[in-house]
């Protein structure tokens, strides 16, 4: 019992809402070109570049928030570059995803031995961190609960904020709109005169964007280190979600929120000893059990639907003639 | 013969303009990019010795690229050898300290469970590819980060080593594979992959089920019109992908390392699809950018030592060469018929 | 709506659309030969004619989708150059096309709204456009649920979302590409009383169709196209359906049916009561039952897309029924994998030849293997042998009279007919009992036309079994000794082929049951 309450206690919830701000970041990301038909296996490489030039930027212009900016700067470069090869060139979305992804993973150890001349990590080195926001009155209000929306780095709050401006703009805006209408039915988008390529152009940017931002949170948030590949996954977990969400906001937030209690639950465990190689692969281990449960529960839609059809198909007389469709 | 011609030069430009921009980047970082490729050069054919060494590099990278060949034949992406290459190689390493057998038998035994090892863990991702058409990309990709950290944990906490690092005991010599020169750790690993990559050429070129799995790859449908079962023929396809990429891992622990240790082959299935990729699927190809790639592998070794340059620059200058090499010819016939990718695309 | 009230003569004027010598070009073949349509404003106007007669180019050229290489495009009299569609519907035109264009995951008026969204502080209004497609709705009786998701609705229902989409953007000009071949007649009826009501308030409408039962009911005047030239014009009043019929025929062409023996054998296929659904899982065939005998050559007629797709799938075991049997050779193939069918002794010309009948990327010699990969002389040992492959096919390439450089050309860069060529020369070397084709001759030049139903006459006289499904009528009364006549995924009627004819099959085809004309057999 006391285990039990020492696992579960307001610090987890409150570890899993900031493990669940970096991929839910990058999700967002993803949610964008999910949602104009492209797939974007690419966003571990453009987190892993946000990340590392975060680092940078903090260091040269000695602000957080110059380093967000830098990190930002570097994923949208990524996503550019991915726009060009994949809209512009046809180019295979899945190969050229994956070579932005080693390509990341290649650049950034190559520059951090150019520019730090070491190895592994960048600790120190004057790194700025994002400061810690503190909500006015809330341990006024909410007492021990109070950790749980106050003591964030910004970061976190624009992640959960991202949610609903999300489904505001799939709903209530033009580009919204006409990003789904191109992702789901190009060839209406294409009868009414919006751009496919534009479209196309324009998700792929804004995910870099959220991209660079979940990147700058990875290094510049709770720890204010780069390592190589620190991403470790992030992306491609965000993939899977992605897939079985289609990239509705709030359904990747579900998923989001999934992956974050996994990871805080593991870091969780860890301190009560049990082997770390194995916890660390729960949250991948999740990720998957989730593609593939959800792709199985798309079966019995299927059969639900036949099975409507066949009774609505007896029920009528057997004369009445319905729609057969043109070729 | 002269398209082919065509598509090779193509291939060769665009490896070209991809060192071009590598230069850059190496200028970038204030490193002079003659002095990179000729350390590079040097590292990777300087004497008899870094020439091994190259081939050494090159074995596991070609096994791992046939593996991925397969799988691109059948239509689809198994990114997962890295982790396939993990738990062969593990597997592999339990057989080779575990069992005691007469030496030769020992090796095959240890190189079967390799294999068996491979194939067992693309079995899920390929079973709900073909069965519900569950993306095979992310799938074998997560699954990768689950081996790497279940071969780890099985390393450290089952069978660490008595007062040593985080590796197994080693293989007793029964299971090694045999050397090839004394001046070298090369082995028969190599003469396993030539032989792999040219048998899985000639299957797919000379026999009836090479055939139909290399229709199902590019013309679904007209191979299901044919009378081709497709979904079964792509489950068999990332199985034997997958067990490939198993032995890689093996040949990688009975040949090279004589035991699994944390981090034993980084990279390495990676290299293997991306040597694939630029050989656009073709295991023959996949033998000469296996040795372009170990040889940069190699080569980079002494970049630490010699230059400025951290050897990851390599990596580097491969991601260069698969995106120039995406934006014109790579896979563009597979990619239009990618039956399963097609809802990504139109 | 009494066309009779109308004076016999009006002016130019009145004209709310004119076409005026309209001639369209694809490379050799021409689409619209010096078309003049002038269509009366506040009226319906109905163009017909058999499939490949030009209609949909004509629309389309109207429509700024298509340029013409000659003639004249007149608005309210005024001369307008349709670059492209948003100068059509600048011009009041607006036009429904056969395959809806519309977003399922969207609502009814985020539809009708597409691209012309009404934003109020930067955001869509989502309750104004509901609001004006309500009102635009009530107006015209094309009674839709404005917050509905498109993809929860029926078809009916999509085409007049697709209609209000055309309205909301102004047209007072409604072109109907085929607007009732995806409609039941219940859903056909209520659409005409909308369209009368356009009319009412002086708009125009124009209306393509095969259905000549719903061009006399609805329309005011008739244009009938053949090969491309508007071989007619007439208020419906003055014609019969017969007569359609006739102008829309072109009997001048028709191929010679050639001379044959009775040598109609035992039953090889035998179709009972067979049900399916389309993609969609709509019922496509229903209770549809005939049989096919050794020697003989059954056709299988109707206005595409009234279930001969899904019957040819599922007899070559590509799609499931849900109902009936299908035996071959007296074996039950419903069930059977495409390779058991194949097994069970059928060989099958698809309708749609560059996706199932051949990998384009590959060799002559490749494709003409698909599906005997496992027989001699194609397998030697555990071998594929390529050299007797290659052999094999320059045999066929011979024989078939295939135009290419030699058994290792890729396929896609052949004519239509060379590759059709390809497909037949592997299916019909195959020596199976029973041959399905499907669209035998589809995008086919004449020459090659005859040398394929020459083979298929050898085929018949070797005594196999041949089901011809085509929309081509002409190819099928010279080819067939059985016509079939599909509509809506049932068989109308059967017809001799040697008494066929047009009209009769016409009202078959327009779901005209048998039963009114004396049958033949």
């Amino acid at each position: 019992m006391e285990v039990l309450t020492s696992l579960f206690n307001v610090a987890l919830l409150v570890a899993m809402l900031r493990t669940t701000a970096p991929i839910l970041l990058v999700a967002m990301g993803g949610s964008f070109t999910t949602k104009a038909g492209i797939f974007n296996i690419g966003l571990e490489g453009q987190m892993l570049v946000g990340a590392f030039f975060a680092v940078l930027g903090s260091i040269w212009t000695g602000s957080a928030w110059g380093g967000v900016l830098c990190g930002v700067a570097a994923a949208l470069v990524f996503a550019l570059i991915f726009a060009l090869l994949v809209v512009t060139f046809r180019a295979n979305e899945v190969v050229v995803g994956l070579a932005l992804n080693i390509l990341a993973g290649g650049m950034t150890i190559s520059l951090m031995k150019a520019v730090f001349g070491t190895r592994g990590s960048i600790v120190g080195q004057g790194i700025v961190g994002l400061p810690k926001v503190q909500i006015p009155f809330a341990r006024e209000m909410l007492g021990s609960w109070a950790p749980l929306i106050s003591g964030y780095t910004p970061l976190v709050y624009v992640a959960f904020l991202a949610v609903p401006l999300l489904v505001l703009f799939y709903r209530r805006t033009r580009l919204g709109l006409h990003i789904r209408v191109v992702g789901e039915k190009p060839e209406a988008a294409e009868a009414l005169g919006i751009s496919i390529t534009r479209i196309r152009y324009t998700s792929s940017l804004l995910c870099g964007l959220l991209a660079g931002l979940a990147g700058a949170h990875l290094s510049l948030g709770y720890i204010t280190m780069f390592t190589e590949n620190m991403s470790s996954g992030r992306g491609f977990m965000a993939v899977a979600i992605l897939i079985f969400s289609n990239g509705d906001p709030l359904r990747v937030l579900a998923g989001c929120l999934l992956f974050g209690f996994a990871d805080a639950f593991s870091l969780r465990l860890q301190t009560f000893g049990y082997p770390s190689y194995l916890i660390l692969a729960v949250p991948y281990l999740v990720a998957l059990a989730a593609l593939f449960a959800l792709s199985y529960r798309a079966r019995p839609k299927l059969i639900r639907e036949t099975a409507e059809t066949m009774r609505r198909f007896l029920s009528a007389e057997p004369d009445k003639p319905s729609n057969p469709r043109p070729q | 013969m002269s398209l082919r011609l065509r598509a090779i030069l193509g291939q060769v430009i665009a490896v070209a303009f991809a060192l071009a921009l590598g230069s850059i980047v190496i200028l970038l970082i204030d490193e002079s990019p003659i002095r990179v490729f000729t350390t590079l050069l040097r590292g990777a054919f300087g004497d008899p010795g870094k020439v091994a060494g190259t081939l050494l590099q090159s074995t596991p990278i070609l096994i791992s690229g046939v593996a991925a060949c397969i799988a691109l034949r059948g239509g689809m992406f198994n990114v997962g050898v890295e982790g396939q290459l993990f738990l062969g190689g593990f597997a592999a390493a339990v057989v080779g300290f575990g069992l005691d057998l007469p030496t030769g038998l020992h090796m095959l035994v240890g190189l079967a469970a390799a294999i068996l090892a491979g194939a067992v863990w693309v079995a899920i991702p390929a079973y709900f590819r073909v069965r519900f058409n569950t993306n095979e990309v992310v799938s074998t990709i997560l699954s990768n980060y689950v081996a790497i950290l279940l071969t780890s944990y099985f390393t450290i906490f089952l069978f660490k080593r008595p007062g040593g690092w985080s590796e197994t005991p080693p293989i007793l010599t029964s299971a090694h594979l045999p050397e090839l020169f004394d001046f070298s750790r090369l082995n028969w690993g190599l003469v396993i992959g030539l032989v792999l990559a040219l048998l899985t050429a000639w299957y797919f070129r000379n026999t009836p089920g090479g055939y139909s799995v290399s229709m199902t790859g590019s013309a679904p449908r007209f191979a299901e019109y044919g009378g081709v079962d497709i979904k079964k023929r792509g489950f068999w396809v990332l199985i034997a992908s997958g067990a490939v990429g198993g032995l890689a891992g093996g040949v990688e622990t009975l040949g090279v390392h004589h035991r699994f240790m944390e981090g034993f082959a980084p990279g390495f299935g990676f290299d293997g699809l991306i040597a694939a990729l630029l050989a656009n699927g073709s295991p023959i190809g996949t033998i000469l950018t296996a040795l372009f790639f170990g040889a940069l592998r190699s080569g980079s070794l002494l970049l630490e030592t010699d230059t400025a340059a951290s050897r990851e620059i390599i990596t580097v200058i491969q991601a260069l060469i698969i995106l120039s090499v995406s934006a014109q010819v790579l896979l563009r016939r597979r990619g239009d018929a990618q039956g399963g990718e097609r809802r990504w695309k139109f | 709506m009494d066309p009779v009230s109308r004076p016999a003569t009006e002016p130019a004027a009145d004209y709310a659309v004119e076409l005026l010598g309209i001639t369209k070009r694809f490379g050799a073949f021409t689409a619209n030969e010096g078309v003049d349509l002038r269509v009366r404003r506040a009226g319906i106007h109905a163009i017909i004619g058999e499939n490949g007669a030009g209609k949909t180019t004509l629309m389309n050229v109207l429509f700024g989708l298509l340029q013409p290489d000659e003639g004249e495009i007149r608005v309210d009299g005024k001369p307008v150059v349709v670059t492209d569609p948003s100068v059509a519907i600048r011009a009041g035109l607006g036009m429904v096309h056969q395959h809806f264009k519309l977003v399922p995951s969207l609502t009814v008026a985020e539809n009708v709204f597409l691209g012309m969204e009404i934003r109020r502080n930067g955001l869509i209004d989502h309750r104004a456009q509901e609001e004006k497609t309500r009102e635009l709705s009530e107006r015209f009786g094309l009674a839709v649920d404005p917050t509905e998701r498109v993809g929860l609705l029926s078809v009916g229902i999509e085409q007049r979302i697709e209609i209000l989409k055309v309205l909301v953007r102004g047209a007072r000009t409604v072109i109907l590409d085929e607007p009732t071949a995806v409609l039941t007649p219940q859903e056909s009826r209520e659409l005409f009383s909308t369209l009368r009501g356009f009319t009412q308030d002086g708009m125009t409408v124009i209306f393509i169709s095969h259905h000549l039962e719903e061009v006399m009911e609805v329309s005011d005047t008739v244009t009938v196209l053949r090969r491309g030239k508007a071989v007619a014009t007439r208020p419906t009043s003055e014609l019969t359906k017969a007569e359609m019929v006739r102008l829309m025929v072109d009997r001048d062409v028709s191929f010679e049916r050639p001379a044959r023996a009775a040598t109609a054998g035992q039953n090889i296929l035998s179709v009972r009561g067979l049900w399916a659904r389309d993609d969609r899982r709509h019922p496509a065939l229903r209770d549809v039952s005939f049989d096919v005998r050794a020697g003989e050559i059954v056709g299988i007629a109707g206005v595409a897309g009234n279930g001969q797709t899904e019957l040819a799938e599922v007899l070559s075991g590509l799609r499931p029924a849900s109902h009936g049997s299908a035996s071959l050779n007296g074996q039950d193939i419903v069930t059977l994998s495409p390779a058991g069918v194949r097994a069970a002794g059928l060989a099958h010309v698809p309708g749609d030849r560059m996706v199932r009948g051949v990998d384009g990327n590959a060799s002559i010699s490749a494709n003409l293997i698909m599906g005997r990969q496992n027989r001699a002389p194609w397998k030697k040992g555990p071998r594929l042998d390529w050299k007797a492959a290659a052999n094999e096919a320059a045999k066929m390439i011979q024989r078939f009279d295939i135009r290419a450089r030699g058994p290792g050309d890729t396929v896609r860069r052949l004519s239509g007919g060379n590759i059709q060529k390809v497909v037949l020369a592997r299916e019909f070397t195959n020596e199976a009992p029973f041959l399905l084709i499907d669209q035998p001759t589809r995008g086919v030049d004449i020459g090659a036309q005859e040398a394929i139903h020459d083979e298929i006459m050898r085929q018949r006289a070797k005594g196999v079994a041949i089901l011809v499904i085509s929309v081509q009528l002409d190819e099928l009364m010279k080819l067939a000794d059985r016509i079939l006549v599909m509509f809506n995924g049932r068989i109308m009627g059967s017809v001799d082929g040697d008494t066929a004819d047009e009209d009769q099959i016409g009202l078959m085809m327009a779901g005209i049951p048998q039963g009114s004309v004396e049958a033949a057999a």
